[in-house]
């Protein structure tokens, strides 16, 4: 093939996306993508994780004991999670009433906190919009954790048939 | 003669905070000294601060579009030392995260490729195709990534069922779109004359200079580490290490495009053959690694990627030694970036798939 012959064919190759081919671009606050499974668990008795996406935690303030397992693994990691004290918060379990408190500015949600956890107390959630105007409301306490996200279900999926795109 | 020297960075000249020093005669290029370090954090010294699990989040931030690779070899020279054995199932996750990743990985290098050419659609097609595998690697390890997936023992969490049948349609769909691409931009002649001939690092310097990786494949040497030195289940995967012999750009460019179709090829083998059954040792509590020394490697996107553990017993690492290939390349660059012209400069750096934040580690 001649110089001529191959620019057409890389112009055409790129022209026929402009006019034929679905394009995969979602309009994001409209259209979200589907996350696999409601988030990231961890099953200490097996000691394996259930698959999910790792967002923000939820903390169950009724199963946790307080032991900063979490705080101690995190320590090494982001230094995000802080136990402090709550006189608000009576539970059996924990008679010193001390909760973690997550500082997302710090976290990378890699999730060593929930395989920490002896006690199924902390999970992850498919919540990733976090998002604040300063850093103090970034600082989640354990009453904000115990609240469990309310995402909107992602309600569009790849298709993969004349070119990926998204389907509705 | 006089000459002019300038500085290419350090604020960001391509992949990261790096400075290229390069002396010009007119518009050839003289000399280009390479000076790094600006993005060093001490992840080794880190890691002697820093139980086993602990620094799985640390590593992988060298490469983050690569942090399963970055992690093989870390599990590796650990399971060696502590002597086990992960169930097979594991073993088969870990293939296919791997292969994902250098998928990711060499997408985000051909789009930089066409950046740095000046082709903003080759930019945009391939960054758009990652998110498949980005959707895929999510679907199994939770994060889209920065995975913390695989640590000694095996891997965090089962693989959903789904990601077959999903796998097999991206990988269906991504061979139509790699034929595209060799439309668009390796058969395009406005980028053969950029990239044919430009940067050539012979063989025998490729060698000298212990040059790894795509790189080193490119030159016309066939080593690699998944094939030469077999881990985890590679030796039962049948695939081919593509070698080209010009040692150009676009050779370099090419051994990228090969390698991602047989990352495919594996990824469709190792789904078809993965097992049933556990994926994780369970450990219960720390993990202990006992007193000895050992080297782990695996071949990391962009090269071969060694760690050398010292242990003494305790919780955390005597000492962790990385070496990782952006900085075995790195001395490759004067021999590369000599005689051409400074235009040239942006696509043959890049060609060598250097990466400051995990040279510097």
């Amino acid at each position: 093939m001649s110089f001529v012959n191959k620019v057409l064919v890389a112009i055409g190759s790129g022209l026929k996306h402009v006019f034929l081919v679905k394009r995969f671009t979602l309009r994001y606050p409209q259209q979200r993508s589907v996350l696999y499974g409601d988030g990231y668990k961890y099953d200490p008795k097996e000691g394996v994780g259930i698959a999910g996406y790792r967002g923000r935690h939820i903390l169950f303030t009724d199963k946790c004991t307080g032991c900063s397992l979490c705080f101690i693994m995190c320590q090494g990691i982001s230094t995000a999670i802080e136990m402090i004290h709550l006189e608000n918060i009576q539970v059996p379990v924990n008679k010193k009433s001390n909760f973690p408190q997550i500082d997302y500015t710090k976290c990378v949600y890699c999730g060593f906190c929930v395989d920490a956890c002896p006690f199924y107390a902390l999970v992850e959630s498919n919540e990733y919009e976090i998002d604040a105007y300063d850093r103090e409301s970034l600082i989640f306490t354990p009453e904000q954790l115990a609240i469990p996200p309310k995402t909107p279900k992602g309600t569009y999926d790849i298709e993969y048939e004349g070119g990926a795109h998204h389907r509705a | 003669m006089s000459t002019l020297t300038i500085s290419v960075g350090p604020q960001h000249p391509g992949s990261g905070h790096f400075r290229l020093i390069v002396t010009l005669d007119g518009d050839r290029i003289v000399d280009a000294i390479p000076d790094p370090g600006y993005v060093h954090r001490g992840e080794e010294k880190l890691a002697e601060y820093r139980n086993y699990i602990q620094n799985i989040p640390h590593f992988e931030r060298m490469g983050l579009h690569d942090a399963n690779n970055m992690m093989f070899a870390y599990v590796n020279a650990v399971e060696h030392l502590m002597d086990l054995k992960v169930p097979e199932r594991a073993d088969y996750i870990r293939v296919i995260m791997a292969e994902l990743n250098r998928l990711i990985a060499h997408l985000y290098y051909t789009a930089i490729t066409g950046i740095f050419v000046g082709h903003s659609t080759m930019f945009m097609w391939p960054v758009g195709d990652r998110e498949l595998f980005i959707d895929l690697a999510q679907m199994i390890a939770g994060q889209r990534v920065s995975y913390a997936f695989i640590l000694p023992g095996g891997v965090r969490n089962d693989m959903p069922e789904e990601v077959k049948k999903k796998a097999e349609k991206a990988c269906d769909y991504f061979e139509k779109r790699l034929v595209e691409y060799d439309k668009l931009l390796m058969n395009n002649p406005l980028f053969e004359r950029r990239a044919k001939g430009v940067g050539i690092l012979t063989k025998q310097d490729a060698i000298r200079l212990g040059v790894v990786g795509p790189a080193l494949r490119a030159s016309g040497v066939k080593f690699d580490v998944r094939r030469n030195d077999p881990y985890s289940v590679y030796d039962r995967l049948d695939f081919d290490i593509p070698v080209s012999n010009d040692g150009d750009t676009w050779a370099r460019v090419w051994v990228h495009m090969e390698e991602m179709k047989q990352s495919m090829r594996i990824i469709r083998q190792a789904l078809k053959q993965i097992p049933t059954g556990p994926v994780k040792v369970n450990l219960r509590g720390q993990v202990r690694v006992p007193p000895g020394e050992s080297f782990g490697r695996a071949e990391a996107s962009r090269g071969e990627i060694s760690y050398y553990l010292v242990s003494d017993g305790g919780r955390f690492p005597y000492r962790l030694r990385v070496i990782t290939p952006s900085f075995r390349n790195m001395i490759a660059m004067p021999y590369v970036l000599k005689g051409m012209v400074l235009a040239d400069m942006p696509p043959s750096y890049w060609s060598l798939d250097y990466w400051p934040v995990e040279a510097d580690r």
